[in-house]
Protein backbone atom coordinates (compact mmCIF):
# COMPACT_ATOMS: atom_id res chain seq x y z
CA UNK A 1 0.00 0.00 0.00
CA UNK A 2 1.12 3.52 -0.68
CA UNK A 3 -0.21 7.01 -0.18
CA UNK A 4 0.53 9.87 -2.52
CA UNK A 5 -0.80 13.02 -0.92
CA UNK A 6 -2.86 14.35 1.96
CA UNK A 7 -5.13 17.39 2.12
CA UNK A 8 -7.31 19.16 4.69
CA UNK A 9 -10.11 21.53 3.69
CA UNK A 10 -11.99 23.71 6.13
CA UNK A 11 -15.63 24.77 6.15
CA UNK A 12 -14.89 27.80 3.98
CA UNK A 13 -13.73 25.61 1.07
CA UNK A 14 -10.13 26.60 1.81
CA UNK A 15 -7.30 24.16 1.67
CA UNK A 16 -5.65 24.58 5.08
CA UNK A 17 -3.07 21.85 4.75
CA UNK A 18 -1.49 19.88 1.94
CA UNK A 19 1.33 17.44 1.68
CA UNK A 20 2.51 15.60 -1.41
CA UNK A 21 5.01 12.80 -1.56
CA UNK A 22 5.02 12.24 -5.31
CA UNK A 23 6.72 15.45 -6.40
CA UNK A 24 9.98 14.73 -8.13
CA UNK A 25 12.22 17.01 -6.07
CA UNK A 26 12.46 14.87 -2.96
CA UNK A 27 9.91 12.15 -2.55
CA UNK A 28 10.91 11.23 0.98
CA UNK A 29 10.36 14.55 2.65
CA UNK A 30 7.44 15.91 0.66
CA UNK A 31 6.73 19.62 0.37
CA UNK A 32 4.42 22.02 2.13
CA UNK A 33 2.41 24.84 0.63
CA UNK A 34 3.96 24.64 -2.80
CA UNK A 35 2.37 26.92 -5.40
CA UNK A 36 1.68 24.19 -7.91
CA UNK A 37 -0.57 22.34 -5.49
CA UNK A 38 -3.03 25.23 -5.29
CA UNK A 39 -4.71 24.32 -8.56
CA UNK A 40 -4.84 20.64 -7.65
CA UNK A 41 -6.47 21.50 -4.35
CA UNK A 42 -9.23 23.45 -6.08
CA UNK A 43 -9.92 20.67 -8.57
CA UNK A 44 -9.91 18.06 -5.85
CA UNK A 45 -12.28 20.09 -3.73
CA UNK A 46 -14.58 20.68 -6.67
CA UNK A 47 -14.77 17.03 -7.58
CA UNK A 48 -15.50 15.86 -4.04
CA UNK A 49 -17.99 18.67 -3.50
CA UNK A 50 -20.04 17.87 -6.59
CA UNK A 51 -19.96 14.14 -5.98
CA UNK A 52 -21.10 14.70 -2.41
CA UNK A 53 -24.06 16.78 -3.47
CA UNK A 54 -25.03 14.19 -6.06
CA UNK A 55 -24.80 11.28 -3.67
CA UNK A 56 -26.81 13.15 -1.07
CA UNK A 57 -29.57 13.66 -3.62
CA UNK A 58 -29.42 10.01 -4.62
CA UNK A 59 -30.11 8.93 -1.08
CA UNK A 60 -33.58 7.40 -0.83
CA UNK A 61 -34.19 8.24 2.80
CA UNK A 62 -32.72 10.75 5.19
CA UNK A 63 -29.79 8.64 6.25
CA UNK A 64 -26.38 9.94 5.35
CA UNK A 65 -25.09 8.83 1.98
CA UNK A 66 -21.63 10.28 1.96
CA UNK A 67 -18.73 9.76 -0.39
CA UNK A 68 -16.09 7.58 1.21
CA UNK A 69 -13.72 7.03 -1.63
CA UNK A 70 -13.51 7.79 -5.31
CA UNK A 71 -11.50 5.61 -7.66
CA UNK A 72 -10.09 7.15 -10.79
CA UNK A 73 -7.58 5.91 -13.34
CA UNK A 74 -4.41 6.58 -11.39
CA UNK A 75 -5.34 6.53 -7.75
CA UNK A 76 -8.04 6.31 -5.17
CA UNK A 77 -9.28 9.33 -3.19
CA UNK A 78 -10.38 8.72 0.38
CA UNK A 79 -12.48 11.33 2.11
CA UNK A 80 -13.51 11.83 5.69
CA UNK A 81 -15.85 14.72 6.42
CA UNK A 82 -16.52 15.86 9.97
CA UNK A 83 -19.71 17.51 11.15
CA UNK A 84 -17.70 20.67 11.80
CA UNK A 85 -17.07 21.01 8.10
CA UNK A 86 -13.52 19.73 7.91
CA UNK A 87 -12.56 17.42 5.07
CA UNK A 88 -9.62 15.08 5.36
CA UNK A 89 -8.60 13.77 1.96
CA UNK A 90 -6.00 11.12 1.23
CA UNK A 91 -4.80 9.95 -2.17
CA UNK A 92 -3.56 6.38 -2.32
CA UNK A 93 -3.09 3.39 -4.62
CA UNK A 94 -5.68 0.61 -4.95
CA UNK A 95 -4.28 -1.92 -2.54
CA UNK A 96 -6.29 -0.85 0.48
CA UNK A 97 -10.02 -0.29 0.21
CA UNK A 98 -10.52 2.01 3.17
CA UNK A 99 -8.42 4.55 4.98
CA UNK A 100 -11.33 5.71 7.13
CA UNK A 101 -9.63 4.70 10.38
CA UNK A 102 -6.43 6.51 9.38
CA UNK A 103 -8.26 9.74 8.59
CA UNK A 104 -10.34 9.45 11.72
CA UNK A 105 -7.19 9.03 13.78
CA UNK A 106 -5.58 12.08 12.16
CA UNK A 107 -8.62 14.14 13.06
CA UNK A 108 -9.12 12.95 16.62
CA UNK A 109 -5.53 12.45 17.77
CA UNK A 110 -3.47 14.90 15.75
CA UNK A 111 -5.68 17.72 14.51
CA UNK A 112 -7.64 18.13 17.73
CA UNK A 113 -4.57 17.81 19.92
CA UNK A 114 -2.26 20.21 18.14
CA UNK A 115 -4.57 22.65 16.38
CA UNK A 116 -7.78 22.79 18.39
CA UNK A 117 -6.12 22.69 21.81
CA UNK A 118 -3.43 25.14 20.81
CA UNK A 119 -4.66 28.52 21.96
CA UNK A 120 -2.01 30.30 19.89
CA UNK A 121 -3.40 28.85 16.70
CA UNK A 122 -6.68 30.00 15.16
CA UNK A 123 -9.47 27.44 15.10
CA UNK A 124 -11.00 29.13 12.07
CA UNK A 125 -8.38 29.78 9.44
CA UNK A 126 -10.41 32.39 7.58
CA UNK A 127 -9.62 35.59 9.48
CA UNK A 128 -12.28 37.68 7.76
CA UNK A 129 -15.12 37.58 5.26
CA UNK A 130 -12.77 37.94 2.29
CA UNK A 131 -11.02 34.72 3.07
CA UNK A 132 -14.10 32.52 2.94
CA UNK A 133 -15.39 30.77 -0.19
CA UNK A 134 -12.06 29.32 -1.20
CA UNK A 135 -10.21 32.65 -1.13
CA UNK A 136 -8.23 31.86 2.02
CA UNK A 137 -4.50 31.32 1.98
CA UNK A 138 -3.68 30.52 5.60
CA UNK A 139 -2.33 27.05 6.27
CA UNK A 140 -1.51 25.01 9.30
CA UNK A 141 2.18 25.57 9.93
CA UNK A 142 2.33 24.21 13.44
CA UNK A 143 5.48 22.14 13.92
CA UNK A 144 3.94 19.72 16.40
CA UNK A 145 1.10 19.01 14.02
CA UNK A 146 3.38 18.51 11.04
CA UNK A 147 5.90 16.32 12.82
CA UNK A 148 3.36 14.00 14.38
CA UNK A 149 1.41 13.76 11.14
CA UNK A 150 4.59 12.89 9.29
CA UNK A 151 5.54 10.31 11.85
CA UNK A 152 2.11 8.78 11.57
CA UNK A 153 1.94 8.68 7.78
CA UNK A 154 5.59 7.86 7.09
CA UNK A 155 5.18 4.07 7.05
CA UNK A 156 2.49 4.38 4.36
CA UNK A 157 4.43 6.55 1.93
CA UNK A 158 5.32 4.83 -1.35
CA UNK A 159 8.44 2.70 -1.20
CA UNK B 1 21.50 29.18 46.50
CA UNK B 2 24.54 27.19 47.63
CA UNK B 3 22.83 25.01 50.14
CA UNK B 4 20.11 24.00 47.77
CA UNK B 5 19.04 20.55 48.60
CA UNK B 6 17.16 18.09 46.55
CA UNK B 7 14.22 16.89 48.55
CA UNK B 8 12.52 15.27 45.68
CA UNK B 9 13.13 11.84 47.11
CA UNK B 10 11.47 12.58 50.37
CA UNK B 11 8.67 14.21 48.49
CA UNK B 12 8.00 10.98 46.71
CA UNK B 13 8.05 9.10 49.93
CA UNK B 14 5.52 11.52 51.38
CA UNK B 15 3.08 10.14 48.90
CA UNK B 16 1.97 7.59 51.41
CA UNK B 17 3.24 8.83 54.74
CA UNK B 18 1.08 6.55 56.81
CA UNK B 19 2.87 3.58 55.32
CA UNK B 20 6.33 5.08 55.29
CA UNK B 21 6.51 6.82 58.66
CA UNK B 22 4.97 4.33 61.03
CA UNK B 23 6.89 1.14 61.52
CA UNK B 24 4.13 -1.42 61.89
CA UNK B 25 4.64 -2.89 65.35
CA UNK B 26 1.96 -4.82 67.15
CA UNK B 27 1.00 -1.82 69.25
CA UNK B 28 0.64 0.33 66.16
CA UNK B 29 -1.71 -1.99 64.39
CA UNK B 30 -4.77 -0.37 65.86
CA UNK B 31 -3.53 3.08 64.84
CA UNK B 32 -2.66 1.89 61.37
CA UNK B 33 -6.17 0.75 60.76
CA UNK B 34 -7.35 4.09 62.09
CA UNK B 35 -5.09 5.82 59.57
CA UNK B 36 -6.28 3.55 56.83
CA UNK B 37 -9.84 4.33 57.75
CA UNK B 38 -9.09 8.04 57.41
CA UNK B 39 -7.43 7.46 54.07
CA UNK B 40 -10.43 5.49 52.97
CA UNK B 41 -12.75 8.27 54.05
CA UNK B 42 -10.67 10.78 52.11
CA UNK B 43 -10.93 8.56 49.06
CA UNK B 44 -14.69 8.40 49.43
CA UNK B 45 -14.87 12.15 49.84
CA UNK B 46 -12.76 12.78 46.77
CA UNK B 47 -14.83 10.39 44.73
CA UNK B 48 -17.94 12.22 45.85
CA UNK B 49 -16.68 15.57 44.53
CA UNK B 50 -18.33 16.54 41.27
CA UNK B 51 -16.11 15.56 38.38
CA UNK B 52 -15.33 17.76 35.45
CA UNK B 53 -13.61 16.92 32.21
CA UNK B 54 -9.90 17.67 32.44
CA UNK B 55 -9.91 18.95 28.89
CA UNK B 56 -12.83 21.32 29.33
CA UNK B 57 -11.34 22.59 32.57
CA UNK B 58 -7.94 23.27 30.99
CA UNK B 59 -9.59 25.08 28.08
CA UNK B 60 -11.52 27.28 30.48
CA UNK B 61 -8.43 27.98 32.59
CA UNK B 62 -6.47 28.96 29.50
CA UNK B 63 -9.24 31.18 28.21
CA UNK B 64 -8.64 33.38 31.27
CA UNK B 65 -5.61 34.85 29.48
CA UNK B 66 -7.36 36.11 26.33
CA UNK B 67 -10.29 37.10 28.54
CA UNK B 68 -8.06 39.32 30.68
CA UNK B 69 -6.71 40.90 27.52
CA UNK B 70 -10.26 41.51 26.27
CA UNK B 71 -11.10 43.19 29.57
CA UNK B 72 -8.03 45.39 29.18
CA UNK B 73 -9.15 46.36 25.67
CA UNK B 74 -12.64 47.26 26.87
CA UNK B 75 -11.16 49.33 29.68
CA UNK B 76 -8.98 51.17 27.20
CA UNK B 77 -12.00 51.88 25.03
CA UNK B 78 -13.95 53.31 27.98
CA UNK B 79 -11.05 55.54 29.02
CA UNK B 80 -10.53 56.95 25.57
CA UNK B 81 -14.23 57.68 25.33
CA UNK B 82 -14.14 59.61 28.59
CA UNK B 83 -11.07 61.47 27.45
CA UNK B 84 -12.71 62.68 24.33
CA UNK B 85 -15.14 64.66 26.47
CA UNK B 86 -17.95 64.48 23.99
CA UNK B 87 -20.51 67.23 24.46
CA UNK B 88 -22.16 67.17 21.09
CA UNK B 89 -25.53 65.55 20.79
CA UNK B 90 -24.64 63.26 17.93
CA UNK B 91 -21.93 61.28 19.65
CA UNK B 92 -24.03 61.01 22.79
CA UNK B 93 -26.89 59.61 20.81
CA UNK B 94 -24.47 57.21 19.18
CA UNK B 95 -23.18 56.11 22.54
CA UNK B 96 -26.66 55.53 23.82
CA UNK B 97 -27.39 53.50 20.74
CA UNK B 98 -24.38 51.40 21.50
CA UNK B 99 -25.60 50.83 25.02
CA UNK B 100 -28.95 49.46 23.90
CA UNK B 101 -27.29 47.18 21.39
CA UNK B 102 -28.72 43.77 22.21
CA UNK B 103 -25.65 41.69 21.51
CA UNK B 104 -22.39 43.63 21.74
CA UNK B 105 -19.81 42.74 19.11
CA UNK B 106 -17.84 39.62 19.96
CA UNK B 107 -14.27 39.84 21.16
CA UNK B 108 -11.63 38.83 18.64
CA UNK B 109 -10.65 35.14 18.69
CA UNK B 110 -8.31 33.99 21.45
CA UNK B 111 -5.17 33.59 19.36
CA UNK B 112 -5.49 37.20 18.23
CA UNK B 113 -5.90 38.41 21.82
CA UNK B 114 -2.80 36.45 22.84
CA UNK B 115 -0.88 38.15 20.06
CA UNK B 116 -2.15 41.55 21.20
CA UNK B 117 -1.08 40.81 24.73
CA UNK B 118 2.39 39.96 23.44
CA UNK B 119 2.56 43.22 21.51
CA UNK B 120 1.05 45.41 24.24
CA UNK B 121 3.23 47.97 26.01
CA UNK B 122 4.68 47.10 29.37
CA UNK B 123 2.13 48.94 31.48
CA UNK B 124 -0.77 47.25 29.76
CA UNK B 125 0.99 43.90 29.84
CA UNK B 126 1.53 44.18 33.58
CA UNK B 127 -2.08 45.10 34.21
CA UNK B 128 -3.19 41.97 32.38
CA UNK B 129 -0.73 39.81 34.31
CA UNK B 130 -1.97 41.32 37.57
CA UNK B 131 -5.51 40.46 36.61
CA UNK B 132 -4.46 36.87 35.93
CA UNK B 133 -2.61 36.62 39.23
CA UNK B 134 -5.72 37.86 40.99
CA UNK B 135 -7.78 35.12 39.37
CA UNK B 136 -5.20 32.58 40.54
CA UNK B 137 -5.10 34.13 44.00
CA UNK B 138 -8.83 33.66 44.42
CA UNK B 139 -8.63 30.07 43.22
CA UNK B 140 -5.68 29.39 45.54
CA UNK B 141 -7.51 30.67 48.59
CA UNK B 142 -10.51 28.53 47.88
CA UNK B 143 -8.58 25.43 46.97
CA UNK B 144 -6.85 25.40 50.36
CA UNK B 145 -10.22 25.56 52.00
CA UNK B 146 -11.40 22.64 49.91
CA UNK B 147 -8.34 20.50 50.57
CA UNK B 148 -8.25 21.26 54.26
CA UNK B 149 -11.93 20.74 54.62
CA UNK B 150 -11.61 17.35 53.01
CA UNK B 151 -10.11 16.18 56.30
CA UNK B 152 -6.96 15.01 54.67
CA UNK B 153 -5.00 12.69 56.98
CA UNK B 154 -1.83 13.48 55.02
CA UNK B 155 -1.87 17.00 56.38
CA UNK B 156 -0.69 17.90 59.86
CA UNK B 157 -1.69 21.47 60.43
CA UNK B 158 -0.42 21.58 63.99
CA UNK B 159 3.21 22.00 63.03
CA UNK B 160 2.92 23.35 59.54
CA UNK B 161 6.38 24.66 58.89
CA UNK B 162 7.17 26.29 55.59
CA UNK B 163 8.53 23.11 54.08
CA UNK B 164 5.40 21.12 54.72
CA UNK B 165 3.31 23.98 53.37
CA UNK B 166 5.34 23.85 50.18
CA UNK B 167 4.95 20.11 50.05
CA UNK B 168 1.24 20.60 50.43
CA UNK B 169 1.33 22.86 47.36
CA UNK B 170 3.52 20.48 45.38
CA UNK B 171 1.48 17.43 46.15
CA UNK B 172 -2.12 18.19 47.02
CA UNK B 173 -2.76 21.53 45.35
CA UNK B 174 -1.01 20.58 42.14
CA UNK B 175 -2.75 17.25 41.97
CA UNK B 176 -6.10 18.91 42.51
CA UNK B 177 -5.48 21.52 39.84
CA UNK B 178 -3.26 19.87 37.25
CA UNK B 179 -3.73 16.17 37.90
CA UNK B 180 -0.04 15.68 38.58
CA UNK B 181 2.54 16.56 41.22
CA UNK B 182 5.36 19.04 41.01
CA UNK B 183 8.34 17.14 39.62
CA UNK B 184 11.00 18.60 41.84
CA UNK B 185 11.21 20.89 44.88
CA UNK B 186 14.39 22.62 45.92
CA UNK B 187 15.00 24.85 48.91
CA UNK B 188 17.78 26.58 50.82
CA UNK B 189 15.80 26.21 54.08
CA UNK B 190 15.72 29.99 54.45
CA UNK B 191 12.45 30.75 52.78
CA UNK B 192 13.49 30.28 49.17
CA UNK B 193 11.93 27.50 47.16
CA UNK B 194 12.09 26.37 43.58
CA UNK B 195 9.19 24.30 42.29
CA UNK B 196 9.91 22.56 39.01
CA UNK B 197 7.14 21.33 36.78
CA UNK B 198 8.72 19.85 33.68
CA UNK B 199 5.47 19.35 31.84
CA UNK B 200 3.10 22.01 33.09
CA UNK B 201 -0.20 20.68 31.81
CA UNK B 202 -2.09 23.74 30.50
CA UNK B 203 0.55 24.75 27.95
CA UNK B 204 1.57 21.38 26.57
CA UNK B 205 -0.04 21.65 23.15
CA UNK B 206 0.80 25.31 22.56
CA UNK B 207 2.95 26.21 19.59
CA UNK B 208 3.30 29.01 17.11
CA UNK B 209 3.47 28.25 13.43
CA UNK B 210 7.19 28.70 13.04
CA UNK B 211 9.97 26.90 14.82
CA UNK B 212 10.19 27.15 18.57
CA UNK B 213 11.39 30.65 19.39
CA UNK B 214 11.80 33.26 22.04
CA UNK B 215 8.58 34.84 20.81
CA UNK B 216 6.66 31.65 21.44
CA UNK B 217 8.02 31.40 24.97
CA UNK B 218 7.07 35.01 25.66
CA UNK B 219 3.59 34.49 24.28
CA UNK B 220 3.02 31.45 26.46
CA UNK B 221 4.42 33.10 29.58
CA UNK B 222 1.15 34.79 30.68
CA UNK B 223 -0.36 31.32 30.98
CA UNK B 224 1.97 30.63 33.91
CA UNK B 225 0.64 33.59 35.88
CA UNK B 226 -2.50 31.84 37.04
CA UNK B 227 -0.38 29.19 38.75
CA UNK B 228 1.73 31.98 40.30
CA UNK B 229 -1.48 33.44 41.69
CA UNK B 230 -2.59 30.06 42.97
CA UNK B 231 0.66 29.59 44.90
CA UNK B 232 0.31 33.05 46.45
CA UNK B 233 -3.32 32.38 47.24
CA UNK B 234 -2.59 29.12 49.01
CA UNK B 235 0.21 30.73 51.01
CA UNK B 236 -2.04 33.66 51.91
CA UNK B 237 -4.78 31.40 53.20
CA UNK B 238 -2.26 29.56 55.37
CA UNK B 239 -1.03 32.82 56.88
CA UNK B 240 1.72 34.23 54.68
CA UNK B 241 0.45 37.62 53.59
CA UNK B 242 0.80 38.27 49.86
CA UNK B 243 3.15 41.19 50.46
CA UNK B 244 5.63 38.85 52.19
CA UNK B 245 5.67 36.44 49.29
CA UNK B 246 7.47 36.83 46.01
CA UNK B 247 6.56 34.29 43.39
CA UNK B 248 7.96 34.33 39.87
CA UNK B 249 7.59 31.90 37.02
CA UNK B 250 10.35 31.24 34.53
CA UNK B 251 11.37 28.62 32.02
CA UNK B 252 13.90 25.89 32.70
CA UNK B 253 15.37 23.24 30.46
CA UNK B 254 13.90 19.84 30.89
CA UNK B 255 16.31 17.27 32.30
CA UNK B 256 17.52 14.73 29.77
CA UNK B 257 16.05 11.71 31.45
CA UNK B 258 12.54 13.15 31.21
CA UNK B 259 10.53 11.85 28.25
CA UNK B 260 10.09 14.42 25.53
CA UNK B 261 6.94 16.50 25.92
CA UNK B 262 5.49 18.60 23.15
CA UNK B 263 6.31 21.93 24.81
CA UNK B 264 10.03 22.56 24.73
CA UNK B 265 10.58 23.98 28.20
CA UNK B 266 9.77 23.09 31.75
CA UNK B 267 8.53 25.68 34.23
CA UNK B 268 10.16 26.79 37.43
CA UNK B 269 8.25 28.68 40.12
CA UNK B 270 10.55 30.65 42.35
CA UNK B 271 8.96 31.34 45.72
CA UNK B 272 10.56 33.63 48.26
CA UNK B 273 8.97 34.12 51.65
CA UNK B 274 10.14 36.72 54.15
CA UNK B 275 9.41 35.91 57.75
Amino acid sequence: MAIYSFWIFDKHCNCIFDREWTLISNSASGTINSKQTEETAKLLYGMIYSLRSVTQKLSRDDTANDVRSISIGKYRIHTYCTASGLWFVLLSDYKQASYAHVLQYIHSHIYVKYVTHNILSPYDFAANENETRGQGFRKIGNRNFISSLEAFLAPMIAQ
Amino acid sequence: MKSKEDINQSDKKMDRPNVASNAPTVADTQEMTEQQKLQHQLQIFQNSLPKVSQTAYMMLLNECVPLSMAVERKRGDCNSKLDRNCDDEVSQAGEQLQKIHVSPPLDPPSHQLCRELYEADEEKHNRVLDRLRNIGFEIGNKITELLVFSNNPNLQFKDMDLLSVMKFICRDVWRQMFNKQIDNLKTNHRGTFYLFDYDYQPIQSFALDSESSEKELQMVKPFLEIAVGVIKGVLASIGHAPEDVICLASYVDRPDEKPKASFTKGVSFHVQITM
